[in-house]
């Protein structure tokens, strides 16, 4: 009989310890966990260096169409010779291209995308002069403050048509005070349109990073301010949609300089990503031969 | 033992070798005592854990829950403060605490002047509160007594009360200064008055102080609201008080169930859906197990928030529960199976993520557009768009149709009536004759006339019911083509390749495959076809060629492909057609996609149809269920005239015609050139290849067996076809099939694969596992993938076999059309009281559900965005993707009620084009001006000018509103009840009152004049984009005239959108900031103001609102004079009169559409030829 009581406590206590195993147990994980990638850190300020090239345009280059700017007598006045923008060529070398780092990583493996760039306190400037906008093509970081100003007697409206920013049109007759107006999110490029003169156009880049510069008049451009590393560096010409791009891989050593040379034009298609192509666009004659 | 002892035995009893073992005290049981005391343990144990556990999984998920959102609150806390110390340090915010710092140090020294007052009052209110209400206590005693007392007694107590009022008692009043007491003696009077003077005193220091703290604390006020304002998401202080809130969390079921007793729901979900109502945002990887940001895993998922909050905002679960929407048993708890229902004999399993919307037809089984469900209405589209109802009934579709069949019945028995009553009448009449007494032959005649008046009465209803009877047959659409045109439209042979299967000709058609003829190998199944298939076929097309029309039409050459190209591009063709092969095609699926028109068809056909879908070869009499001839009006010496305007009724006994094809494309108002060019161009883009021979048809012996299958296969549910045209439904009716019991769902052979998961459709590649799929929802998708699927392996009858063709269906189409068929459950089958159901009281809900029937019929929003984040078709196509292109679209409807006048709207709906050219008699003249001036040979436009010509285009290539655009709203013609829904649409959408009653406008002074012209020159350049009737000055302009406004639009609208247009029409060309406001009133925004405006006090935006609406043409040209306008401009020769006016209008129209035709024609040689046209 004694047995049997010992057994029967034994019996109990296990089944109670079971049963305080049973309770604590928790809800089984199914899946592993994965590392936060939020973090941000400072971009180096040392050893910094360039990219540097010069956009070269193969092949024929299309003629620059005189403006007709008879809705706007001051435009024709102001400037008679207004023409088209589109390829800007001299000597075979490209204007007005837009030359950004898209992608990559510093050489201690810090993805660009991570580092946490700081906004310019300097305000960029885009001017309307002469019937159209001055630059062309600029870039500009994310929240900097771009100033917009009307040096012409007539009025214009500041029109972009982003997809991921806020789109706006602002009425700036002459002699306003600047427009100042910012931009949140990176976006390439936004373009800019003046409803009452239909041939005025900018492009702005919106970048996280300082890392962009636009191709002066003889085709060269430098980036500054690289840190170490292997990057993707894209030049961006307008036309069409979306504008066409070209990527390249560049490496830059600590405090020195790498080389990106770019080409468009018909002699350089062969190079062009066939995700690229573009729908082709209808020929709007509004917009065209008037 | 058993033996007896032997005879020689000895009566000893001899003891056994072996002692005999004794059960019970040599054997032990423990082993089984413990194995019993283990199972009765080990019961206890599980009962006790089951019933505290097992049956309470949510227990721990309650645990886990409040944990982990603990932790979540944790992480988020620092990131809070953070931006909350942002807001702080930010400029606007520290000006706040500065002003509201100096407000209250303005005040400060008077403050605490009050203050020290008030406290020295307060000192002796303390110091004799107490005497005087022992004083007052005691006269109320005595008082009450003298009351109460009788006789002499009274007078007593008087005399009591004097005493009491003059005793003396002695008070210690704190001093001025506060440092001393002062002891005086006063009597009650005194002592009153003293009480009463230092609570006035009090009162008016509380008062004064209010006052002074004022404008400080309205500052304080500012300063927290901006801080409120400006922080996004949770401030610290709220993210602690959640967390308050979670260490008090109630572990129970009780607390977290939701009990709505009027509608007898009982919803236990949030026992472990416990973050559903969080304010926060609570996403799967917040809550994930290793905290948040990492995996989450099942019970993550179950702790979110709903995803959307503004649909819970409405449909609060304190009132519908959870369970109404989501289906699924809100009682149960005992495990995630049992809460979801998903056991198939629970009713109202839950539905699945991608059919939740399912949930939202219960209710809104009415609505035609349901807000926020985005999936069921696509399924409602689908269903009408691709002809679902073509062959099932569903409550609601169709309207046309039910509504004409009840007129039609209605007016049957009034004429029943009437022959009735006329019946009455002859025998009154009759009576009043033979009767003797003449008052009853007097009341005879009374009854007589009374009938007759009657009668008159039920004719009026009559006729108004014609009316309707005609509105509504020209509102009666088919979803495919009239195939009474079948001969004088199609290539004969390509018509057999076609019913083979419509899919291999163009993919994506609406026009089902019909498997039980078509040559189609099943999808991994069994070939289905009938074994007459091929016989099938033949008779089908051969009926259809027989039973057709066979007049002539004009004949037409070809005309200009490259412009045809551009038209179709651009008018707005795209907006439900797709072109291109199917891989690469754009545009719109709302009709069909035109690659290979040019195999199929006859291109005078179609060069006919594009000018007007509409015109019907010959219009068909319902009464007489024929359709008439020309023999038909000749005998009657009319002409062979029919339309919508005038000639709708029968020469023969004047019932309503069919005058129009029953198709729901538009009239572009398209020249007849450029409906050549565009036929050209899609001709171009195909060619027919050799058919076979298809003689067959001509077979008269065929006929009867294809009217047979025509019938037996319902093709006159979406096609007009000779003898069908009171054809009914052959399909079951939908309305409420997800209410049927599964039991009754005709799985057939399936049964046993669908009760395993076992799809012999695969219509989820992906999904790793077998799923069984023995319910409603298999069966749906099932269903429309496959129709043939449920007579696969059956032994039946040619006649017995199933009907249904095979649609074409994309994946998330057959999701829209499962969901559509789940939710149509009907009040029976609804898992919510039918007292819940959205049934919209007020006029202007019901407004917009009427309106969307029309809107969604005629797929307005193919071209128009009638809600914001809506997307149309056009906005999506590569054409429009540039800057520029944006500009180039039709108009945003979003705010279009409170922009228009209905009576305008009204108008336009009824002629975009407002040319005034309503009437045909008014067309026939320009046709036969046209007609007399033959076109200059040679040019490509004039090669089809000969022999018969295509009816008059009223309105021809006019653009109302805006001319600028390429796209053209074209003529619908609408019914008057279509118009009138579509008005009442629009003004309900922008909450707008109806009737609307226009404001008369002040006239303008000429001072105001002056000031308001040089404010549309000088300063807004106003005409540089706007429309002004001057050709030269309109090739650049990119907005409506000004002479329009004051007719079309409110003054109010106009106003805010002069301010801010973006704020109405985000995106549009017209620029903000044109204003600012000074003090209470809008002034021009220039450096430099003009002079007389300078000098205008009251508000210019307004000033300019009124001079738009009054001014006139000689005001308009005046201002283009005087304006910056384009030089051209002034070369332009001045109106002569209205009618030279519009011709040059006209012609104007002709220059636009040559502008925009391929480069290298001669645009000079055709403005010449167009202009000596007219």
């Amino acid at each position: 009989m004694k047995q049997t009581k010992v057994w029967l406590l034994l019996a109990l206590g296990l089944s109670l310890l079971a049963m305080g195993s049973a309770c604590s147990k928790g809800p089984t994980n199914e899946a592993t966990p994965t590392p936060s990638t939020s973090a941000t850190k400072a971009p180096p300020t040392a050893d910094l260096g360039t990219i540097s090239g010069v956009i070269t345009f193969a092949g024929t280059v299309p003629p620059a169409k005189k403006i007709d700017t008879s809705a706007d007598p001051v435009c024709g006045s102001e400037n008679p010779n207004l023409t088209t923008e589109e390829t800007l060529v001299k000597d075979g070398k490209l204007a007005n291209v837009f030359v950004y780092v898209k992608d990559g990583a510093a050489a201690d493996g810090t993805k660009i995308g991570e580092y946490n760039w700081a906004t310019p306190a300097t305000a960029v400037t885009l001017d309307q002069n002469g019937c159209h906008y001055r630059p062309h093509v600029l870039g500009i970081q994310t929240n900097q403050k771009l100033s917009i100003t009307n040096s012409d007697k007539t009025q214009h409206n500041i029109h972009p048509t982003p997809k991921l920013n806020q789109e706006w049109n602002q009425s700036q007759p002459n002699g306003a005070p600047p427009i100042e107006k910012t931009f949140s999110r990176a976006e390439v490029l936004i373009p800019v349109k003046c409803n009452q003169h239909p041939w005025m156009k900018a492009y702005i880049g919106v970048m996280k990073s300082p890392l962009f510069a636009v191709s002066a008049e003889d085709g060269s451009f430098t980036i500054k301010g690289v840190p170490a590393g292997k990057y993707t560096v894209v030049a961006w010409k307008e036309g069409g949609a979306d504008g066409t791009s070209k990527t390249m891989e560049v490496t830059v050593p600590a405090s020195g300089a790498a080389k990106a040379d770019f080409a468009f034009g018909e002699g350089a298609a062969a190079s062009i990503a066939p995700s690229l192509k573009m729908m082709p666009a209808i020929e709007f004659p509004m917009l065209g031969k008037h | 033992m058993a033996d007896a002892p032997g005879p020689g035995e000895s009566l000893v009893k001899k003891e056994p070798d072996v002692p005999v073992e004794d059960p019970i005290t040599s054997r032990s049981s423990s082993g089984w005592m413990l194995l019993c005391a283990l199972l009765l343990t080990g019961t206890i144990v599980w009962a006790l854990w089951d019933e505290a556990f097992g049956q309470r999984p949510w227990k721990g998920m309650q645990k886990a829950f409040v944990a982990r959102y603990t932790r979540y609150l944790d992480s988020i806390k620092a990131d809070a403060g953070k931006s909350e110390e942002e807001v702080k340090q930010s400029a606007e915010y520290q000006q706040l605490v500065a002003e509201e710092d100096a407000a209250r140090e303005q005040i400060k020294d008077e403050l605490a002047a009050i203050e020290a007052r008030g406290k020295l009052t307060q000192a002796k209110l303390d110091a004799i509160t107490d005497t005087f209400q022992n004083q007052r206590g005691k006269l109320t005693v005595i008082n009450y007594n003298v009351e109460t007392a009788t006789g002499s007694a009274k007078d007593k107590y008087r005399r009591e009360a004097e005493k009491k009022r003059q005793e003396v008692v002695e008070i210690e009043l704190p001093s001025d200064d506060g440092k001393s007491v002062d002891t005086k003696k006063v009597n009650y009077a005194e002592l009153e008055k003293l009480y009463d003077d230092l609570r006035e005193q009090k009162a008016r220091d509380l008062g004064q102080k209010a006052e002074l703290l004022k404008p400080a604390s309205e500052l304080a006020k500012k300063k927290n609201d901006y801080l409120k304002n400006h922080l996004i998401g949770l401030g610290p202080a709220q993210i602690d008080g959640l967390k308050a809130g979670l260490a008090k969390y109630d572990y129970s079921i009780l607390g977290h169930q939701i009990s709505v007793n009027e509608y007898n729901i009982v919803d236990r979900c949030e026992v472990c859906h416990a973050g559903v109502r969080e304010s926060l945002d609570i996403r799967p990887e917040n809550m994930a197990p290793d905290g948040p940001g990492k995996t989450p895993d099942s019970w993550a998922r179950a702790f979110v928030s709903h995803p959307n909050k503004e649909i819970l905002a409405i449909h609060k679960p304190e009132k519908f529960g959870c369970a109404s929407c989501h289906w699924g048993n809100g009682r149960a708890t005992t495990s995630e199976v049992k809460g979801h229902g998903q056991h198939k004999f629970w009713l109202w399993p839950m539905f699945e993520k991608e059919n939740t919307e399912a949930g939202c037809q219960q209710c809104h089984a009415k609505d035609r557009v349901t807000q926020g469900a985005d999936t069921l209405n696509l399924g409602r589209d689908l269903f009408m768009q691709r002809g679902c109802m073509g062959c099932h009934r569903y409550e609601g579709f169709d309207r046309e149709t039910d509504a004409l069949a009840s007129a039609r019945q209605t007016i049957g028995q009034l004429e029943d009536q009437i022959t009735g009553n006329e019946k009455q009448i002859r025998a009154d009449q009759e009576r009043s004759g033979q009767v003797e007494d003449n008052s009853e032959a007097q009341k005879l005649l009374a009854h007589a006339e009374s009938l007759r008046v009657t009668n008159s009465l039920l004719a009026a209803r009559i006729d108004q019911l014609n009316v309707q009877a005609k509105y509504l047959m020209q509102d009666q659409k088919k979803v495919g083509p009239n195939l009474k045109d079948v001969r004088v439209k199609l290539r004969k042979e390509w018509v057999p390749v076609w019913l083979e299967n419509p899919q291999n000709f163009r993919p994506g058609t609406k026009m089902p495959t019909f498997w039980r003829f078509a040559n189609a190998e099943e999808q991994d199944g069994a070939h289905m076809r009938d074994k007459d298939g091929e016989d099938q076929i033949k008779a089908i097309a051969a009926y259809l060629w027989q039973d057709s029309f066979s007049n002539k039409l004009p004949e037409q050459q070809r005309g200009d492909a490259a412009h045809g190209k551009q038209l179709f591009e651009s008018r707005g063709c795209l907006a439900c057609h797709s072109i291109g092969p199917e891989d690469s095609k754009i545009g719109g699926t709302f009709a069909a996609n035109l690659q290979k028109v040019g195999e199929k068809a006859n291109f005078d056909y179609i060069v006919r149809w594009i000018h007007n879908p509409r015109e019907r070869v010959a219009p068909y009499c319902p009464k007489e269920k024929r359709d008439l001839t020309a023999d038909d009006y000749a005998k009657k010496n009319l002409p062979f005239v029919f339309d919508t305007e005038q000639h709708s009724r029968c020469p023969n006994d004047g019932a309503e015609l069919q005058v129009q094809n029953m198709t729901v494309m538009p009239n572009f108002r398209l020249s007849e050139n450029d409906s050549r060019d565009i036929a050209t161009y899609l001709f171009s883009l195909s060619s027919p290849p050799g058919y076979a021979d298809a003689s067959f048809m001509d077979d008269a012996n065929l006929k009867e067996k294809g009217r047979l299958l025509i019938k037996q296969y319902g093709c006159a549910g979406c096609h007009e076809i000779q003898g069908f045209e009171d054809e009914q439904r052959i399909g079951k009716e939908l309305t409420v099939e997800g209410a049927t019991p599964i039991e009754r769902l005709d799985f057939a052979l399936q049964t046993k694969h669908a009760e395993e998961g076992l799809d012999p459709l695969k219509l989820r590649p992906d999904q790793k596992e077998e799923k069984p799929w023995y319910n409603h929802k298999g069966f749906f998708e099932h269903k429309i993938t496959q129709p043939s699927l449920y007579d696969e392996g059956k032994e039946k009858d040619p006649k017995d076999r199933l009907r249904m063709p095979k649609p074409y269906l994309t994946p998330e189409w057959r999701t829209a059309l499962t969901t559509f068929l789940l939710g149509s459950v009907g009040t029976e089958g609804a898992n919510v009281p039918s007292s819940l159901f959205y049934t919209p009281e007020d006029q202007r809900r019901q407004d917009i559900q009427n309106g969307w029937w029309v809107i969604k019929k005629y797929n307005c929003m193919g071209c128009h965005q009638l809600q914001v984040g809506q997307r149309s078709v056009v906005m999506d196509l590569p054409f429009y993707q540039t800057a520029e292109g944006k500009d180039l679209l039709p108009p945003r409807l979003t705010s279009e009620g409170a922009r228009v006048d209905p009576a305008w709207l009204l108008k336009f709906l009824h002629d975009p084009s407002l040319s005034g050219e309503k009437t045909p008699a008014q067309a026939q003249q320009i046709n036969a001006l046209a007609a007399s001036n033959p076109q200059p040979s040679g040019s490509p436009q004039a090669a089809g000018a000969t022999g018969p010509r295509l009816k008059p285009q009223p309105g021809l290539d006019r653009n109302g509103v805006r001319p600028y655009l390429q796209f053209r709203m074209p003529t619908f013609n609408f019914s008057s009840n279509e118009l009138q829904v579509l008005v009442r649409f629009f003004m309900a959408m922008s909450g707008q009152q109806d009737p609307y009653i226009k404001e008369p406008l002040e006239p303008l002074t000429e001072q105001e004049k002056i000031a308001a012209r040089q404010l549309f020159t000088s300063g807004t350049p106003c005409l540089k984009c706007h429309i002004t009737g001057d050709a030269a000055h309109d090739e650049k302009a990119i907005a409506p005239n000004f002479l329009l406004a004051s007719e079309r639009l409110k003054p109010d609208w106009t106003f805010r959108w002069l301010l801010d247009p973006s704020q109405i029409s985000p995106g549009t060309a017209m620029p903000s900031g044109l204003f600012r406001k000074e003090g209470d009133r809008w002034v021009i925004n220039l450096p430099n103001p003009p002079a007389s405006a300078a000098n205008y006090h009251s508000d210019h935006a307004r000033l300019l609102v009124r001079y738009m609406f009054l001014m006139g043409p000689d005001e308009q040209r005046q201002l283009l004079a005087t304006g910056p306008a384009p030089p051209a401009a002034a070369s332009t020769a001045p109106v002569q009169n209205h009618a030279s006016k519009r011709r040059r209008k006209i012609n104007y129209s002709h220059r636009r559409q040559i502008r925009t035709s391929s480069p290298g024609r001669e645009a000079a040689v055709n403005l010449q030829s167009l202009i000596s046209k007219f």
